[in-house]
């Protein structure tokens, strides 16, 4: 686990420095060709996205997770400053995520900061614990920094 | 799960589970007192904890006190760690990404 958690009653923050110039990491939530190159977990065998990238358009993702199926949702842009923040929710049966996107820069560097606040039903919940092993092995790992 | 959740969107509620962790177990008078909101709204608050079996209270006579119920977290804080597996995940593809755009800029 490369990335730094804190999860807060219903809120999730997962801080991340990725070695790479701000223009980069905000250009890949940007770019649907870029996006699908790194969208979803290991499993994940297809991507598909349409974006519409401004404030009040719309997003939806389909994707394949090998075992699991097919999995698709939609939502909405609600917040978007070039190339500071991003914000967004998306539904996913009954569920309602949202996840805002922070981009600071950290001389040539740049600290990612995702916030998630989720309200997940069953639906949702099965999804995060399809491809089980690989997230589990994950969570043990996660489990094990955050005790050290 | 979903009630855990549900309970936990009030940010009132949000600070009295935290409360809870924190100093353990309160009576609900004492509970009222830093939130500035009545009495009757804090036993609406903790109906709700209770339901998403996030508390447990304990009569002693007239005083009901309060104490967090750590197994009601644990599901939640589970499904969150997994949400925070995928993002880790995720950005390691996207770390990859970033590298080759990077390579191929410098070759430019």
């Amino acid at each position: 686990m490369k990335s730094e958690v804190k999860i807060e009653g219903n809120r999730l923050q997962v801080t991340r420095v990725f070695d790479a110039p701000r223009h980069l990491v905000f250009g890949a939530w940007k770019d649907p060709v870029l996006l699908r190159q790194w969208w979803g977990c290991k499993d994940t065998t297809k991507v598909e996205c349409e974006m519409d990238f401004r404030v009040g358009g719309s997003l939806s993702y389909k994707m394949n997770i090998t075992g699991a199926g097919e999995f698709s949702y939609t939502g909405q842009y609600d917040e978007i400053v070039e190339p500071e923040k991003i914000a967004c929710h998306w539904g996913f049966g009954a569920a309602t995520m949202r996840v805002s996107v922070e981009f600071i820069e950290q001389g040539g560097r740049t600290k990612l900061i995702l916030t998630q606040e989720g309200f997940p039903d069953q639906s949702m919940c099965q999804f995060v614990s399809q491809g089980t092993d690989e997230a589990f092995d994950k969570l043990d790992r996660l489990l094990v920094c955050q005790e050290a | 799960m979903t009630a855990v959740f549900a309970a936990l969107a009030d940010p009132t509620r949000r600070r009295i589970v935290e409360r809870l962790t924190r100093h353990g177990e309160t009576p609900v008078t004492a509970l009222a007192e830093p939130f500035h909101v009545s009495l009757p709204a804090i036993s609406r608050h903790l109906r709700v904890l209770e339901r998403a079996r996030l508390i447990q209270r304990k009569r002693d006579g007239r005083v009901h006190r309060i104490r967090a119920r750590r197994d009601g977290l644990q599901d939640a804080q589970k499904w969150m760690a997994q949400c925070a597996a995928i993002w880790d995940s995720n950005f390691d593809a996207l770390d990859e990404l970033l590298k080759t755009q990077q390579r191929k800029e410098k070759r430019r």
